[in-house]
């Protein structure tokens, strides 16, 4: 089992309120108790690695999928219910109850943020932080403060590992 | 307040003395406004303050592009009652909330950015009047309309270096009450501090045009001229057998002394001057009015500033003001390279010879008894750097410095490495650092060669680095060949857009044959590195769209070539035409940007410019599509320029990165309230499209930002050609960059004409399939379905007092 808990080291920092760490069962545990999540998916997904994990996670638990950045080009033939829109856009949305969501049935009590630089969606997901009581975790290869929970920091080999238990768990 | 202005006068009795007075504190102002009172059609908000704005224009522009808060920190630093938690929205000690705090933040970015032009106009204003004094006329090309951006603000039209003192004064005040509203229990509101940043936009892009329409006029710059000279760019442009001045800024005023001090000795073709910065950009656009051939050169952005430097290339560095780093001195020390700061707002804590003797201070510098100097006497510092220069090729090349690491150091340095990975957690663009060294490790150093132009040069890892290996020096090492094939070309700054070109293209921006205006602006800090600038510049120019550009974003396009050989420079015109490159000029060269979209409703339009923003945002938004693009946006002048063209109604696109200025102007696409205009014809509401869905917003990957930039070209009173034209680029982007149709193509449809002509039939079938929409068949013609309605003649406005019924 990969210990995805330790090493939050941050090179800056966006403040007092950190996310907490969660291990893969913890978020997969999460991720199904979940009554309707988006996973939100940005251009890093592009890396094979990722990008087969990440249809992995949508499929084993039906998540409807928020492709942002350039991810889309590599969704659209993988059979998953994936929706290209702006990340910065969508972290502004899900601040608003009245979002109608991706499929029009309403706004989201989960994100799960995969795919991105740390600078930016930790930038993004502060929106979510600060001004709404939206649930995101982040299932990144770096430990993303602005997220409500995370993955430590971790190696490469490590990090598949720790997405493959997830999956597993889901 | 005295009724004197400026002037000169003789006592009758005493014919020998002379009281000349320069300035009456006020006084022009005072003259200004006596003079605004003759214009008879002026709009509601000459010479505007703090409020002026705010609920006529702002607002409605803040109601439908709500701000995007996303914090950089969730405390509050700023006075002694703190530090506060505002996590969660809290309320800090002093009654300010999380947004409202965030608000200041943005806003005092803004403002700084503001300041930063508006001082360097004052100081070239001011300097440029005493050496030609203030009947010198402004000559900026064809052009009638001459100064949109003074003019909007406050109904002055001047002619002379002289008149535009009033406006300068004017910003100058403005700014002094902005500032004000940032000290503890001041201002609070969220919102208010956007209105009051979307003011000091507004004052930016005067700032910046009077500091390019004076030294235009001064120093001969091309003057709106298509066919200004192409600029060798690239720090393998630089021949290293010369001794080099290197200059860094934004500033040119000092930097013309050493040109001419060159000049008047002979020296052109003997020694190098280029710089970084807009400096480098304006020193290029020095005396080329008449098309002169170029022999200063530009290497870069301040990205390249300390890769420069640790190159050990430059013989002499001199500093101006803005975009400057701050370790300039330590860094050009190790190498043996004075440093002169030639203005006050960067001294460095250098010791000050303004007034000491230039062979004097030569010697000081020379022997290195001084790492470097204050100099603040042009006429001495054009001596002094050029001599300096010349003398200190020498003796460098006789101290035997080399900058580049040996061979042999490189391994070391690259074996030194523990694969801690800390420098890839430092690094603000995340690159793999330690997987480079890895594969160096084994004799591969192309990985670290790829992160050169990725790499932004901050030098952040080395300072995480507890090898103490210098990071930055390995991955120049390793780049040497990229490095010396960096050659480029650049056109010199052409200047602003001529009247003529607004009235020829004026009716293919309506028709829609000539599909946006794409501006290509701002600062070096790429997600991916600089290629991206080019590629998104190529793929809108080969479309026709009209791209302009300034600053480091058009430094970057002209790094690249074709198969060919050559750059986009090159292979497209420089005019402000369709599918034209046109590069504008410098950072303040972005007041012509906003100055040929306010030219397009004053002169093909015919709207009044005098005090009159609110009516000319409300025709840009609705009808000019113009979008933006800071892809590498980081300075706080960045910021001030982008919120300078969004209370233009001109969207814009930046960078990942850019998400860290904490603020962004969003619509939400979905509220169908958000998405009406007023008939200025009878004040009927109207439906319109989504169009544009933003004033500011990040994009992630410049694939991404292409087909949004594309579709933010869109307007609401687009005729049927420039609707289909609109719609084809942006579903074909969309298709090509994100590997789909965008899901809300039908939203922009009124009739069968708005659509693509070659997919007609089969965007016809998906209507009525997926969309329920009637379709005629027989005609090919659409019977119901769209929610917006096509008129020709209407005339979309947000603001109720333009119609006629109001």
């Amino acid at each position: 089992m990969v210990d995805t808990t330790k090493n939050t080291k941050l090179f800056t920092s966006y403040g007092v309120s950190t996310s907490r760490t969660v291990s893969p069962e913890m978020a997969a545990k999460l991720i199904s108790k979940a009554k309707r999540p988006l996973l939100m998916v940005g251009t890093l997904t592009l890396e094979p690695e990722i990008l087969d994990r990440v249809v992995k996670i949508s499929k084993a638990a039906n998540i409807p999928i928020a492709a942002t950045g350039s991810s889309m080009a590599s969704l659209v033939d993988k059979d998953v219910d994936a929706k290209y829109i702006n990340a910065h856009m969508l972290g502004f949305y899900l601040t608003d109850p009245k979002w109608p969501g991706l499929d029009g049935n309403g706004n989201y009590d989960m994100v799960i943020a995969i795919g991105f630089k740390k600078y930016y969606i930790n930038q993004v997901l502060s929106a979510a932080k600060n001004f709404s009581n939206l649930k995101t975790i982040a299932i990144e290869r770096g430990y993303i403060q602005n997220a409500t929970m995370s993955f430590g920091n971790l190696s490469k080999a490590d990090y598949y590992a720790a997405l493959d238990e997830l999956i597993n768990a889901l | 307040m005295s009724k004197l202005t400026t002037g000169s006068f003789s006592i009758e009795d005493l014919e020998s003395v002379q009281i000349t007075i320069n300035n009456i504190v006020g006084a022009a102002k005072e003259a200004a406004e006596e003079k605004a009172k003759e214009l008879v059609n002026a709009g509601p908000t000459l010479f505007a303050g703090l409020e002026s704005y705010r609920d006529d224009w702002n607002f409605k522009l803040l109601d439908r592009y709500e701000p995007v808060i996303t914090p950089m920190c969730d405390q509050c630093c700023y006075c002694t009652y703190g530090p506060c938690d505002l996590s969660g929205n809290k309320r800090g000690a002093c009654g300010i909330d999380m947004l409202g705090h965030n608000g200041r933040e943005f806003f005092l970015r803004v403002i700084t950015g503001t300041a930063c032009h508006a001082a360097h106009g004052r100081h070239l204003l001011d300097h440029l009047i005493e050496t030609f004094g203030e009947d010198l006329p402004l000559n900026l090309g064809q052009s009638n309309v001459l100064t949109p951006n003074i003019t909007i603000s406050t109904g002055l039209s001047p002619k002379t270096l002289g008149e535009v003192k009033p406006a300068m004064e004017y910003v100058e005040e403005q700014l002094t009450q902005l500032l004000a509203t940032v000290h503890a229990g001041q201002e609070s509101a969220e919102i208010d501090y956007d209105s009051k940043a979307l003011f000091s936009g507004s004052l930016d892009h005067v700032g910046m045009e009077i500091s390019d329409i004076v030294q235009v006029t001064a120093y001969d710059f091309p003057r709106a001229d298509p066919e200004a000279p192409l600029i060798e760019i690239g720090m393998g442009t630089i021949d290293k057998s010369k001794p080099f001045l290197c200059v860094i800024g934004h500033n040119v005023a000092g930097v013309t002394y050493m040109m001419d001090y060159m000049e008047d000795h002979d020296l052109t073709d003997k020694m190098e001057i280029a710089g970084l910065c807009c400096t480098a950009i304006d020193l290029t656009r020095y005396k080329e009015a008449d098309r002169r051939p170029p022999y200063a050169k530009v290497i870069g952005s301040m990205s390249k500033e300390l890769k420069v430097i640790r190159s050990g290339m430059p013989d002499v560095i001199v500093v101006d003001e803005q975009c400057v780093r701050g370790d300039i001195v330590p860094e050009a020390q190790k190498l043996m390279i004075p440093v002169i700061a030639s203005n006050p707002k960067i001294m460095y804590g250098l010791p000050n010879r303004t007034d000491a003797d230039v062979d004097e201070t030569i010697e000081e510098l020379r022997s290195g008894k001084i790492p470097g100097c204050v100099m603040l006497d042009y006429d001495k510092l054009g001596e002094i750097c050029i001599r300096l220069t010349m003398e200190m090729a020498p003796i460098r090349d006789a101290s035997g410095i080399t900058a580049i690491p040996t061979d042999e150091e490189f391994t070391n340095w690259v074996m030194k490495c523990a694969d801690c990975g800390a420098c890839m957690i430092a690094c603000p663009e995340e690159l793999d650092i330690p997987e480079a060294m890895g594969f160096a490790k084994e004799g591969d150093y192309s990985y670290l060669d790829i992160l050169h132009d990725q790499c932004i040069g901050c030098r952040r890892c080395e300072q995480v680095c507890k090898k103490e290996i210098p990071i930055l020096n390995i991955i120049e090492k390793a780049a040497q060949k990229q490095i010396s094939e960096e050659k480029g070309l650049m056109r010199a700054g052409r200047g602003q857009v001529s009247d003529a070109e607004i009235r020829a293209e004026g009716l293919n921006l309506v028709m829609g044959t000539t599909p946006g205006i794409i501006a290509i602006i701002g600062c070096p800090n790429y997600p991916e590195g600089t290629k991206d600038v080019y590629y998104i510049a190529e793929e809108f120019l080969k479309r026709n769209f009209i791209v302009v550009t300034t600053g480091c974003g058009a430094m970057d396009i002209g790094m690249f070539k074709d198969e060919d050989g050559k750059t986009l420079y090159e292979r497209f015109p420089g005019g402000f035409e369709c599918g034209g490159l046109a590069n504008i000029g410098s950072c303040v060269s972005n007041a012509h940007i906003t100055g040929a979209a306010e030219k397009v409703a004053a002169i093909f339009a015919q709207r009044t410019l005098e005090g009159n923003l609110a009516e000319i945002g409300d025709y840009v938004l609705n009808r000019v599509g113009a979008c933006g693009l800071a892809w590498g946006a980081f300075s706080q002048k960045a910021s001030s320029i982008g919120t300078g063209c969004n209370i233009l109604g001109i969207p814009a696109v930046l960078g990942p990165h850019s998400s860290k200025y904490r603020r962004a102007l969003i619509a939400k696409n979905y509220e169908e309230d958000k998405w009406k205009v007023y008939d200025a014809r009878n004040g009927q509401e109207m439906a319109i499209p989504p169009a544009p869905e933003f004033l500011l917003t990040t994009a992630e990957t410049w694939q991404e930002a292409i087909p949004m930039m594309a579709k933010a070209c869109i307007r609401p009173s687009d005729n049927n050609m420039g609707r289909s034209i609109k719609l084809t680029h942006w579903m074909e982007l969309h298709k090509k960059y994100l590997g789909s149709k965008p899901e809300d193509w039908w939203k922009f449809v009124r009739n069968e004409a708005d659509l693509p002509l070659a997919t007609r039939e089969a965007l016809l079938k998906e209507l009525e399939k997926e969309h329920g929409w009637e379709i005629d068949w027989k005609r090919k013609k659409v019977i119901s379905g769209p929610k917006i309605k096509f008129d020709v003649s209407a005339q979309p406005t947000n603001l109720k007092r333009l119609c006629k019924e109001a």
